[in-house]
């Protein structure tokens, strides 16, 4: 009897497997985009612009849509594209260089026990579910800032118009970077171990000192790697909506570069979130485009990000080490 | 072909099951201020008639009653009057909840007037020192719930006129996540259901003590009923036997109490029971 597995039969079965996968991916993207198209098209690029408040928009959007009248679909998201922005890419910028730093340390500094354990510990972290950084959040680093970073006369200074309670910027992008990071020295690490020794070892015989080699040899031929893992966990980042939530503020307000120093301490709410923040509205047509406008915004970013990571490993695949 | 057929067969036994029960499960959604009431409710009367079950989803109560007017919930709560949006539904007065306001152990503050707390949720008094009773001089940091719940809509109805919150109200997602921030913050001010008033000190409205005595009677200006949902001349029968038990019994009135609402219609419990002088 013929084997009932045979190569072909396998590789057949796994191909249609892969297909049902992009097939799953691509209509997830054409429903979201076609549920969210009357937000898009009755705003245009206005949507991504500035312009009275969010929060105002969002409530006459949602009412609108439950009295029966006619929908309203007025909607400018600026504040939460500036918020996604600033906490995302504060994030991303802080790990990546703190990243970097423990990678060479584990990769070419640390001893053998040290190493045993950090591993592990790293790849745990990586996992830890984004409500319980939400809570430490809440619990800890909220209420920090808000007692002892704030000083009066800074509250009193923006009474009415925000509260500096430690729901914040800062808060946010802080928690935001302990839960990427792991993921990144994960992936960086990993990057880093599979560079040729003979290279390492080439350039130590040259004289050249371990920070240097590091520096030089290691990060340049990981290169490829260290794209993969900031792509990786950007992608993790802005799509994080649970810890943000909790954290960030949730006030449809842009943090104002202009105040100084305040305005790390100034709340905000990003795109993720404001999607739990109003789910329970979805019931009333006019919130549910608009809700779906944001998420199919928050798809095409991470697609982006995808796709700017592909195109940026390019040039550098013909030196450096695959990843 | 052999294979399809016990596809069939496993899916119309799947498919089967829950419609051969769902004569005695009874479905219902609503208000996630409700949830925690209903849910005793739900367990003590599934604990009287063992034959009946309840799935709620707490989806909030505009959109139970969306879920009543289509007829994918046999009932619903809610936690708001009934709008004209509401066609075709039926709403039954349930019980009482009061929303409590509360404020940091070290503010002394111990009444507030309405008009006083639209001010502060409107983002028009913003130090504490316009509150001589506080003993405190600094910004106020108010706490509410963001647009989902019918606790923030009941709230902007009762003290905001319907209008939405200041763009100062840092809007958190549960009446837990508000008595927390408040408890952390010496400046915050916070509302929060009957419920959480043992975890922080609630102070006066208009001059009446947020408490069960003052929420049963209506005195209290920020109590308001939770309503039952049906829709209207079609309601199942088992439903219309459950709301009424909930509504009239003494033991569903001593299920609601226990569970942070106030039992309206509900025959009065003996006198002994303690528990609810001492409910602060």
């Amino acid at each position: 009897m013929a084997p009932r597995w045979t190569d072909a039969r396998t590789g057949r079965l796994l191909g249609a497997l892969v297909c049902a996968v992009l097939l799953t991916t691509a209509s997830m993207l054409l429903f979201v985009l076609v549920q969210g198209w009357p937000s898009f098209a009755h705003n245009g690029l206005h949507w991504f612009g500035s312009g009275g408040s969010v929060d105002v928009q969002i409530r006459n959007i949602f009412l609108s849509g439950e009295t029966g009248t006619h929908p309203v679909y007025t909607f400018h998201a600026w504040p939460l594209v500036w918020s996604t922005i600033l906490i995302t890419g504060g994030a991303v910028v802080i790990s990546l260089v703190i990243s970097l730093f423990v990678s060479a340390f584990i990769v070419e500094f640390a001893p053998e026990p040290i190493r045993a354990v950090l591993r592990p510990v790293i790849r745990l972290l990586a996992a830890v579910p984004s409500v319980i950084y939400g809570l430490i959040g809440v619990l800890v680093v909220v209420p920090f800032i808000g007692n002892h970073l704030i000083s009066q006369s800074a509250r009193a200074s923006k009474a009415g118009i925000i509260s500096l309670s430690g729901y914040s910027l800062l808060a946010a992008a802080v928690i935001l970077t302990v839960m990427i990071s792991p993921l990144m020295v994960a992936v960086f690490s990993d990057g880093m171990r599979t560079v040729p020794s003979g290279w390492v070892e080439g350039s130590l015989g040259l004289g050249v000192n371990r920070w240097r080699t590091f520096w030089k040899i290691v990060v340049r031929t990981a290169r490829p790697a260290i794209v993969a893992g900031t792509v990786l966990a950007a992608a993790r980042a802005i799509g994080e909506a649970v810890m943000l939530a909790m954290v960030s503020g949730s006030v449809g307000f842009s943090p104002n570069p202009g105040d100084g120093w305040l305005f790390f301490v100034e709340p905000s709410r990003p795109l993720a979130p404001t999607i739990i923040k109003n789910s329970e509205e979805l019931s009333s047509p006019p919130m549910h485009a608009t809700l779906f406008a944001i998420a199919s915004v928050l798809l095409l970013s991470s697609a982006l990000f995808s796709l700017v990571g592909w195109a940026a490993k390019q040039p550098m695949k013909k030196y450096g080490v695959r990843a | 072909m052999k294979f399809r057929l016990i596809l069939g067969a496993a899916l119309a036994l799947a498919l089967a099951v829950p419609t051969a029960a769902s004569a005695t499960t009874l479905i219902a959604s609503g208000s996630v201020a409700a949830q925690p009431v209903l849910q005793a409710l739900f367990n003590g009367y599934h604990k009287a008639h063992p034959g009946i079950t309840f799935v709620y989803t707490a989806n909030g109560g505009n959109a139970g009653v969306k879920d009543v007017q289509s007829g994918r919930s046999q009932f619903a709560g809610q936690a708001r009057p009934p709008l004209p949006s509401d066609a075709g539904t039926t709403y039954v007065k349930g019980y009482l909840d009061g929303l409590c306001v509360l404020v940091n152990k070290q503010n002394s503050l111990h009444s507030l007037t309405i008009s006083q707390l639209g001010d502060i949720y409107a983002g028009r008094l913003t130090d504490w020192k316009t509150f001589p009773g506080a003993h405190l001089t600094g910004t106020i940091d108010p706490y509410g719930r963001d647009a989902n719940g019918g606790t923030y809509n009941f709230f902007s109805q009762a003290v905001l006129q319907g209008n939405p919150p200041g763009g100062n109200v840092n809007a958190l997602s549960s009446d837990g996540l508000i008595a927390n921030a408040v408890k952390q913050d010496k400046y915050g001010i916070g509302y929060d259901g009957l419920a959480y008033t043992r975890l922080l000190r609630p102070i006066k409205v208009a001059g009446i003590p947020c408490d069960h005595a003052n929420v049963a009677s209506e005195r209290y200006p920020l109590s308001r009923y939770i309503y039952y949902v049906l829709p209207t001349g079609k309601a199942d029968p088992q439903v219309t036997k459950f709301i009424d038990w909930a509504r009239t019994s003494r033991a569903a009135g001593g299920i609601i109490n226990n569970s942070g609402g106030v039992a309206v219609f509900n025959k009065k419990p003996p006198k002994h029971h303690k528990k609810r002088s001492t409910r602060r």
